[in-house]
This record gives C-alpha cells, sequence and structure tokens, in this order.
C-alpha cells in the first residue's frame, strides 16, 4: 500500500481545517478508525490527518500507592492508565498507532505553543513509535485555507524542543507538588477525622491563596476612618453646577466652621484653564487583556472568555488566543483583513474609513510572544450561526483591532477655580473634541461628557447650596476573577493558559467563594496550615523563580533536570515538616472541612415552619438537588424547593431584595455565577413574568 | 472568640491583626470627632464597613469593659 504523511492535530476541528486547506481539491475524505475521526488529503502525495484530544499523555508516579507521600519518581503514561472516564483515551491511541505504521513522514500541527508541542511531541514519541526526532513542525497562527497552506509548504524541519522540554518540566514540576501537597494535607485529616475529604494546593495555588488571603484580612480586619467633603452647588446661566472643594476635611470641627464660612456668599471664578491631551489607541488584545475586558463588559468569567475564543479560532474566525503578544506584524496582511470586514454591514463604513489611509500602522504594546502574533479577526464569514457570547466576543476582538490602526483621541479638560468665602473649590469638565480611536471601539468605550458653560475669570456665580458630606473610608476592593488575573499575570506566576483554570481549582476546592472572590474559613485554614509549616509553598518570590528557570528551558538557557531538582529540594523540607506535625495539621483541617461542609449547606431559616433550617439536599431516590426544611427528619415541616441542576448551589448568607427570603447562589461550569431567590412568589418573579407576557402574542 | 489558639493579648494571629486595625485607628475616630474610647468600639460596631474581624474585636472589647484592659503596644 502506499505510504502517506501523517499530520497530527491536537482537536478534531483543527484536523477537519488542515485537511481542508491540504487537499488539492479542498474535499478531503472523512474517514473512520474504531469511532476515531481521520481526513485523507490528496496533495503532491496521500496525506493522512488525525486529531489528538487534547492531552492523551500525562504525568504518573512510579508507584500505584495512593495513600502515601513524599513520591518523587514518575513516569508518562497514556491517560486512560491515570484518569477514571479517560477509557476513550485508550481506543484513540490505538487508532493514532495504526495510522502510524501507514506513514513515511510526519508532520506534528497542534497549536504552536508549549502544550501543543507537549501533544504533539508524546503521540510522535509513544503512540507512533519514537518518531519525534523524524516529525517536521507546522507553524500558524490561524486556521485559515491560505495560512494553513502557507504552513505546509514551509514546514519547520524540527520539533521545538525546547518548547517541549519546558513544557514537560512545567508538567513535572506541577504534578509533584500537587500529588506530594495535597496528600499531605488529605492524609493528615483524614487520620483525624475518619473521613476522606480532598484537599488540595499547587505550585500555583498555594501563592495565589497567599494574596487573597492578604486582601481577605485586609478586608475583615478594616476599621473605616470618617472623613468630610464640602461640595457648593453653583449656578451659571440658569443651570446648577457642583463644585468640590480642593481637598478632603479631617475632622469634624473644620469640616463645620468651613460650612459656616461658605453659607450665603457669592462664588468668585478665580481661575479658568483648559487642556487639550491626546488619548492614544488601546493595545491589541493578548489572552489576558481580552479576558480583562470580557469580563469588565460582559461580565464573563476568564475561562469562559478563554473557551469563546478558542471556539472561535477553530473557526477560523479569529487568531490563536493563547498568546501573550500585544503586537501585529505585517504579515498578517491588515488590508486584506479589513477589506474582508468590509463584507460585513455593521463594519462597512468604519473599515472603508480604515482603507482610506494611506498607510496602516497598528498601535502595538511591549508584551511579545515569540510564538504567536497579538490576536486579531480573521474576517471570514462564520460558516455556523453564533451563540450570543461568541457574537460579542468576536465583536469585541474585531472593533479592537479597527481601534488600534486609527489615531488618537483628542479630549479637552477644563478646570475652573471658584472662591466661595475665602475658600477654594474647583469645577471639572470633559469634553471629546475628536472621537479618533473612540468611534471604532463604540460600544466598548465609556466617555462621561461633562460640559461646562462659558466662564470668565472675575464672573461672580450663585452659591445654591453648600453641602457637608460626612463619609468614610472604604476597605480594599476584593479581588474578582478578571483583577486577580492581572495580579498573576502582574507578578508572573501560572501562565496564560493556566491562570484561569487555577482560579476554577480554587472555587472547586470551596477556598473561595461568590464572584468578588471572598476567602472561605477552609481557605484560610489551608492557607494558614501552609504558611506555618511550610512558607515555601505559598511563597510568590520562589514560585515566580521556579517559572522563570522554566522558561529559560524554552530560551536552552536552563535543563529540566536542574529545575525538577530545584523543585524537590524545596518540597523536601515542607513535606517534612507536614509529616512532623501531622496531627495538629490534620486537627486544624478536619474541623475545618466539617465546618465549612455544614455551612455551605445552611440557607436560612424555614419561612413555613419558623423553627426549622433550610438545607441544600440532594434526593437519593432521584439524585436531584433542592432545598428542605430540617425539621422533615422530625416529621414536622415538608416545606421544600425545586434547584437548577447540574450546577453548583451554595448559600450566599443574603437575603432576596425584593421577598427577603434567603437566596442562594448558582454556580455552573465555566458560566456566569447568579444569586437566586428560590420563592416561586416572590414579586420580583410576577413581575418579570408580566414584562414576558406583554411580548407574546395573543392568540385566540 | 474563635475556635483558633490564641497567640497574641488572647487573640488568634488573625484577630489579633484586627485589635491592631482598632486600636491604630482610634487616634483618628479621637481628633476627627472627639469621641470617647466607648463610643469608638460602638461606632465601629454598627459600622456597615467594618471587616467581620474587627466588629467581633471590637464587640470582645466593648463587653470586656473601659479603655484600661486594653494593652496599645
Amino acid at each position: 500500500m502506499q505510504k502517506y504523511t501523517l499530520v497530527i492535530t491536537e482537536k478534531p476541528d483543527a484536523a477537519r481545517r488542515i485537511a481542508v486547506a491540504l487537499d488539492r481539491n479542498h474535499k478531503p475524505a472523512k474517514m473512520s478508525l474504531s469511532g476515531v475521526p481521520y481526513y485523507a488529503a490528496q496533495r503532491d502525495r496521500r496525506i493522512v490527518v488525525v486529531p489528538a484530544l487534547g492531552h492523551l499523555y500525562t504525568v504518573v508516579g512510579e508507584t500505584n500507592k495512593r495513600d502515601f507521600y513524599p513520591i518523587f519518581s514518575f513516569k508518562w503514561m497514556p491517560r486512560f492508565m491515570a484518569e477514571r472516564g479517560a477509557a476513550r483515551i485508550r481506543i484513540w491511541l490505538d487508532s493514532i498507532s495504526r495510522l502510524a505504521k501507514g506513514a513515511d513522514s510526519f508532520v506534528d500541527a497542534c497549536d504552536y505553543d508549549v502544550e501543543g508541542s507537549i501533544i504533539g511531541y508524546s503521540i510522535m514519541r509513544y503512540a507512533c513509535g519514537n518518531k519525534e526526532h523524524l516529525s517536521k513542525r507546522m507553524k500558524y497562527s490561524t486556521l485559515t485555507e491560505e495560512e494553513l497552506e502557507k504552513s505546509y509548504a514551509e514546514l519547520l524541519p524540527n520539533l521545538d524542543f525546547g518548547q517541549v522540554e519546558a513544557g514537560k518540566a512545567r508538567h513535572e514540576v506541577d504534578w509533584l507538588f500537587g500529588i506530594n501537597i495535597s496528600r499531605a494535607l488529605t492524609i493528615a485529616a483524614r487520620n483525624v477525622s475518619g473521613r476522606y475529604e480532598m484537599l488540595s494546593t499547587g505550585r500555583v495555588q498555594g501563592p495565589v491563596l497567599m494574596f487573597l488571603g492578604a486582601r481577605e484580612a485586609s478586608i475583615k480586619c478594616f476599621v473605616p476612618t470618617p472623613y468630610w467633603e464640602m461640595r457648593a452647588r453653583v449656578e451659571i446661566n440658569g443651570r446648577t453646577y457642583e463644585a468640590e472643594h480642593e481637598r478632603t476635611i479631617e475632622t469634624k470641627k473644620e469640616a463645620e466652621t468651613l460650612f459656616n464660612e461658605c453659607l450665603k456668599k457669592t462664588g468668585c471664578v478665580e481661575k479658568v484653564a483648559s487642556a487639550e491631551y491626546l488619548q492614544s489607541p488601546p493595545f491589541p488584545f493578548d489572552l489576558g487583556t481580552l479576558q480583562n475586558e470580557a469580563y469588565r463588559l460582559f461580565r464573563y468569567t476568564p475561562k469562559r472568555t478563554m473557551d469563546i475564543a478558542q471556539r472561535l479560532y477553530l473557526d477560523a474566525l479569529i487568531s490563536y488566543p493563547r498568546t501573550s503578544s500585544q503586537k501585529l506584524p505585517p504579515t498578517i496582511n491588515y488590508r486584506a483583513i479589513l477589506l474582508n470586514l468590509n463584507r460585513f454591514q455593521s463594519y462597512k463604513s468604519l473599515t472603508a474609513e480604515l482603507l482610506a489611509l494611506p498607510d496602516l500602522k497598528p498601535r502595538e504594546g511591549a508584551k511579545d510572544d515569540p510564538a504567536h502574533p497579538a490576536i486579531y479577526p480573521t474576517g471570514r464569514m462564520p460558516e455556523r450561526t453564533l451563540t450570543m457570547s461568541e457574537e460579542k466576543v468576536l465583536d469585541l476582538v474585531i472593533r479592537r483591532f479597527m481601534a488600534v490602526f486609527s489615531l488618537p483621541a483628542v479630549i479637552q479638560i477644563m478646570k475652573a477655580r471658584i472662591k466661595v468665602g475665602s475658600h477654594m473649590f474647583q469645577l471639572t469638565g470633559r469634553k471629546t473634541l475628536t472621537a479618533g480611536w473612540q468611534k471604532f471601539y463604540k460600544p466598548y468605550v465609556h466617555t462621561e461628557e461633562v460640559l461646562l458653560p462659558p466662564l470668565h475669570e472675575e464672573e461672580k456665580v450663585k452659591v445654591r447650596k453648600v453641602l457637608m458630606l460626612a463619609k468614610f473610608t472604604q476597605p480594599p476592593n476584593r479581588y474578582n476573577p478578571a483583577s486577580l488575573l492581572r495580579k498573576m499575570e502582574e507578578v508572573n506566576i501560572g501562565t496564560k493558559s493556566t491562570r484561569a483554570e487555577i482560579l476554577q481549582i480554587l472555587y472547586d476546592r470551596k477556598y473561595v467563594k461568590n464572584e468578588r472572590i471572598e476567602m472561605t474559613d477552609l481557605g484560610f485554614e489551608v492557607l494558614e496550615t501552609l504558611k506555618d509549616y511550610c512558607p515555601a509553598i505559598v511563597s510568590v518570590k520562589l514560585t515566580r523563580e521556579l517559572e522563570e528557570k522554566m522558561e529559560s528551558i524554552q530560551a536552552g538557557r536552563e535543563t529540566r533536570e536542574n529545575v525538577l531538582e530545584d523543585a524537590v529540594n524545596v518540597l523536601k523540607p515542607a513535606l517534612e515538616q507536614l509529616r512532623i506535625n501531622e496531627k495538629s495539621v490534620g486537627e486544624r483541617l478536619s474541623s475545618t472541612t466539617v465546618k465549612a461542609k455544614l455551612e455551605e449547606k445552611i440557607v436560612g431559616s424555614c419561612p413555613t415552619c419558623k423553627t426549622g433550617r433550610l438545607i441544600i439536599l440532594r434526593s437519593k431516590k432521584t439524585g436531584k438537588q433542592f432545598i428542605g426544611c430540617s425539621n422533615y427528619f422530625k416529621g414536622r415541616c415538608n416545606t421544600s424547593f425545586a434547584l437548577p441542576q447540574k450546577s453548583h448551589v451554595s448559600a450566599t448568607g443574603k437575603k432576596c431584595k425584593c421577598c427577603g427570603w434567603p437566596t442562594v447562589q448558582v454556580r455552573a461550569r465555566g458560566k456566569h455565577m447568579w444569586e437566586l431567590c428560590f420563592n416561586a412568589e416572590c414579586p420580583a418573579k410576577k413581575r418579570r413574568k408580566q414584562v414576558g407576557m406583554q411580548g407574546v402574542p395573543q392568540t385566540g | 472568640m474563635c475556635r483558633k489558639q490564641a497567640e497574641r493579648l488572647g487573640y488568634c494571629k488573625l484577630h489579633a491583626e484586627a485589635y491592631q486595625s482598632i486600636i491604630e485607628n482610634y487616634s483618628v475616630w479621637k481628633k476627627a470627632l472627639g469621641v470617647s474610647w466607648k463610643e469608638y468600639l460602638s461606632e465601629v460596631i454598627k459600622n456597615s464597613l467594618t471587616g467581620e474581624w474587627a466588629k467581633e474585636v471590637a464587640e470582645h472589647l466593648a463587653k470586656e469593659g473601659d479603655k484600661n484592659n486594653v494593652k496599645i503596644y
């Protein structure tokens, strides 16, 4: 039988796109081997494109013992041998191995980054039988036919072994930290309570808990202090404006004196000044800024944005999203993308304006990524109906792309100093003179225009009212998913691909709760235990140093073996301390886990019997979750309420603003969290129902 | 106040931080409003911006009695 080239991709969608691009007629044959799809394309020779399902191999311990630590010896194994529910991987690997036997050349076409390189490498090495040194590499940033064809024509001669080594080291170090510390904590708690409760921490989780804990402590220890602000409502040309006193006032006595001195006085404009400044266009999106922006605008969690961007990439609508670059090289062909976008009615006039410019030059940020440019749209038409959230993210990427080529906005700031008695107040106005890039980024840019009337120095103004506002200093803001990601990026821990997942793990482990991230008692106890017995595990500095060393592997300045040795040297003493103090560690953790489990399920008091407590329960018969009264077990109350299924429901401790019933928080994996009032008779629900009914056409 | 082991001044490590914060901010309140220690604690307890642990410590101090019982360090 004729030999062929075997192309390995990361996901099935990518395999289809690559096969379509590489086939001479763009119509490859879709085939299947034991249920595993693959494509046969004909070019100058036969090409078989087979997808992986993300990672097919993973790190596992050399021994199978589960109740055991420390464990420092490991190996790479197929995922089905290490994880429950990964049985499909066995068939997948078997099919790839069979296809590899008929191939005489190999191409790794997985995403060009650390994770993609590991996926491709391990398949070439283990499933294809040591073909890693024979394999060539495709490098592309979009799944458009033109780029894929170009990438295949200009294959890199080798796999990127720097990326492979860095990726292997990252997986192995993370495994060493995760398995050892998690086992130490879980075993300690179980030995005291006799119950198994998974307690985990990881190389990056620890430091993240550290700065979440520091923020939480500063909020919980916060004592507000009083201060005063003075305002003067002045009338100019029949309209009222609010001028602010130039400083905050620290004592009530001084505030009252100032207030009395301003009463019944006329204001006099002392000075009017205006200045114009240029507001530059934003930088192109890297993954972090896209996640931040999607959270700011749509409240999408970073993980949700990542998932949406990944789907848009697989549909060839945007470029590869896992990038830290803020640069758009001319090779992506700005003009061709804008011409493509020009076919969309909603971008027609805007792209026409940009296409009329003699020279297209994007504003770029400092961050760079050797593997991929910043995120940009391909300008292709969607081949399927996009979901609302996909449409929103795509529109955001397109408008951002257009904005970076535009001119700066020109903003005018006007300040007027008004003297009332002997005190100085200030009026501030803001006016956009030229919208520039803001026009392209609408509606995602919000500018508050405060227009002031023409004012002249020594002009008298009537003071209608003087306001003395008693205020208190505010506690620090809680992190939200986007600001936490920014913080992780700022201190350089985790990678652009893993940061969102780490936050999800903290939620899953119940170390944090709520959208405005609040640390739970359990989170605090795990953190305090780690701080007391093995501070190195939660040290941001140490984690960053390890991160930098792993980055050095990619550049060839460090070896994987050295980094692993460093990791073991950090772990050994930490695990020793946990072992020595196992009893006290266990006591601390087990009492908190029991308390946390119970508290999370208690929603509030029962509105029917008034004596029972409403608890989140799961029916033994149907497996469904619901809210029931604790008095049911005493045969005194059978109040129950339905809950959304396939989601995590927890008590909020808050009451519904409308009916006063307790509320619960519902969180479906990777989706936006929401607060739910489970009272079917809640007036807010009835109102919503009525509004909905008005839109329904009447029948009969 | 909490089930954790007391480490400083009868408070666990976390509540001791809250205690420190209460002590430090009294001077600001005294200067701003001329309030007594007792009045200060009462204001802090009823303020919705006060942190959970600070509130618990303030309630404990208010119950405990006058400022003579408080060690300022």
